[in-house]
């Protein structure tokens, strides 16, 4: 369980990216969603004791970020968001200096690496420097590494940026096979339904919203959204899309007039959050 | 501290950038041959013996401050330290670790160094074991040095440029490749900051071309205390 105690960060320069959480977070699976700039970048490095917070603490499994970091950093591990892996080192190099960095023997570094680089569909590219690597594939070394730990805790950050479909679905795979706690951050909505038992809606350094699927969309309840790609007026205006939200009932109505329909989803709290507080 | 770590780092990053990068090898290699040739010529060959030792002591401090360039891509770019700021070393063995790499990297020049000390009978067995050691305290000190560095640059693009500019400060001007008696004896000691220096005047002193100054044993291993101790400091390991 992680419990956040009236966190906050202000970066040297004075921007406060985070201002004041409280949370508790006891679920296997979390995601953490927002928009750039929300804080959700933050909020792991703090948890993950690579960055001091300004004022507040919290506890992963009983344990201070402040006070017992040596404790945490071995029973955690945190990929980073721009994690980008050594070009002149090979995955398999990769996975046997980090794993050994974990305090396993170099004979289990190298039995946990071969198993993760082929759970990821790596193991082919195994001796491929790492600056021969695709794009997709450096960040899915960086997941390797992250699973073949072992570890209790494993926070990602955006995990699956720049993926392809396939090698996205073997992410999603390998960490629902993981025994540890996840702590994920995504701007896939999808994955973010997919994969996590309880939602965290960042905005301005907050925590704005925290549940399942279901009560997160609890306010938009047997709703649609309406959207037209010419101006109408009193409707709200994303980039240039114009939309409302409206009744489920007046979805027939909507259609005829030559609107389309959405579903509500994820999307819409973004929505919600950005776009009706400024333009009611 | 994490054996497995600093053997495993050393080894793979140094052996495997001499293998995949060995343009790297012959450009660290380039400047201290360059003064070793220029010594020789406008020296008729009389200060072979100090080109050859300082081509030694500036090899390595200048691969050492080469690193810098790797802990601040590491940190600033990469995210790898972030990656293993989580996990069971500390930044101690970070540090190991990478020195270790650069110690391996170095291997080809110490090779060509030991050879020429060798066909120019500069070294007695004796000095040339003082030499192993004076190198591998020089690794320690002048590698921290550029941990400091690193963990003050805020952008990567700096990096290189400071590193050529200590470059010349801390591995050329340094009496390394003259006799360290040609300067005031005060400057001797302002440049004694520099690794190089005490590494350059202990081996003067050891290969019998000029008088001993024990003193710099004293300083050396004073500095590289304090500068490995700062740079566990500015590694910014925990980031504010
Ligand atoms: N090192 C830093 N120094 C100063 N400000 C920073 C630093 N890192 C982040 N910020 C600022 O803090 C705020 C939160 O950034 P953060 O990286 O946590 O966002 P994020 O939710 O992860 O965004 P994204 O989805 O783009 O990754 C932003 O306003 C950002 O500009
Ligand atoms: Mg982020």
């Amino acid at each position: 369980m992680i419990e956040l105690q009236r966190l906050t960060k202000v970066y040297r320069g004075g921007q406060l990216a985070l201002n004041d959480v409280s949370a508790k977070l006891t679920k296997k699976v979390t995601a953490v969603i927002g928009r750039n700039g929300a804080g959700k970048t933050t909020l792991m490095r703090i948890l993950s004791t690579q960055l001091l917070p300004t004022s507040g603490t919290a506890t992963i499994n009983g344990f201070d970020i402040l006070r017992d970091k040596g404790k945490i950093r071995k029973f955690l591990v945190s990929v980073p968001q721009e994690g980008r892996p050594i070009g002149m080192l090979t995955p398999f190099e990769h996975l046997r200096i980090y794993l050994t960095a974990r305090g396993m023997s170099f004979s289990d570094a190298t039995e946990a690496a071969r198993k993760a680089l082929k759970e990821l569909e790596l193991w082919e590219f195994r001796d491929r420097p790492a600056d021969m690597l695709s794009g997709g594939m450096k960040r899915k070394l960086f997941v390797a590494m992250a699973i073949a730990a072992g570890a209790d805790y494993v926070f990602l950050d955006e995990p699956t940026t720049g993926l392809d479909p396939l090698s996205r679905i073997e992410v999603w795979a390998a960490i629902k096979e993981l025994r540890a706690d996840v702590l994920l951050t995504t701007h896939y909505m999808e994955e973010a339904v997919e994969l996590s038992e309880e939602i965290v809606f960042m905005d301005g350094g907050k925590i704005i919203a925290q549940g399942e699927l279901n009560s997160l969309l609890e306010g938009f309840k047997g709703m649609i959204r309406v959207e037209s790609s010419s101006p109408v007026d009193g409707w709200m205006r994303v980039g240039n899309i114009y939309f409302t939200y409206a009744s489920a009932d007046e979805a027939e109505a909507y259609l005829k007039k030559g609107f389309s329909i959405k579903q509500i989803t994820l999307e819409d709290l973004f929505i919600r959050h950005g776009v009706m507080e400024i333009e009611p | 501290m994490n054996l497995r770590f600093i053997l495993s780092m050393g080894w793979y990053y140094g052996f495997y950038s001499i293998i995949r990068g060995p343009s790297y090898v012959i450009a660290s290699l380039s400047m201290p041959m360059t003064m070793l040739f220029l010594v020789y010529m406008l020296s008729r060959g009389s200060l072979i013996s100090y080109a050859i030792i300082g081509g030694f002591i500036s090899m390595m401090s200048t691969n050492a401050l080469s690193s810098a360039g790797d802990a601040a891509f590491f940190r600033l770019e990469l995210k790898v330290q972030d990656l293993f700021v989580v996990s069971s070393i500390s930044s101690t063995d970070y540090m190991l670790g990478i020195m270790l790499s650069y110690l391996v990297f170095s291997i080809p020049g110490i090779a060509v160094y030991a050879a020429l000390s060798y066909i120019y009978k500069v070294l007695t067995p004796l000095s040339a074991l003082a030499l192993i050691a004076v190198i591998l305290i020089m690794l320690v000190s002048t590698s921290s040095i550029s941990f400091i560095l690193a963990g003050m640059l805020t952008h990567i693009r700096n990096v290189w440029g400071i590193v050529s500019i200590l470059s010349i400060v801390l591995s050329i001007i340094p009496p390394i490749f003259y006799p360290y008696t040609y300067l005031p004896k005060y400057i001797v000691y302002v440049l004694a900051l520099s690794p190089a220096t005490p590494a350059a005047v202990i081996m003067q002193g050891l290969a019998g071309l000029q008088p001993l100054q024990p003193i710099m044993a004293v300083i050396l291993v004073a500095e590289t205390v304090a500068y490995f101790m700062l740079a566990r400091k500015f590694i910014r390991w925990t980031e504010v």
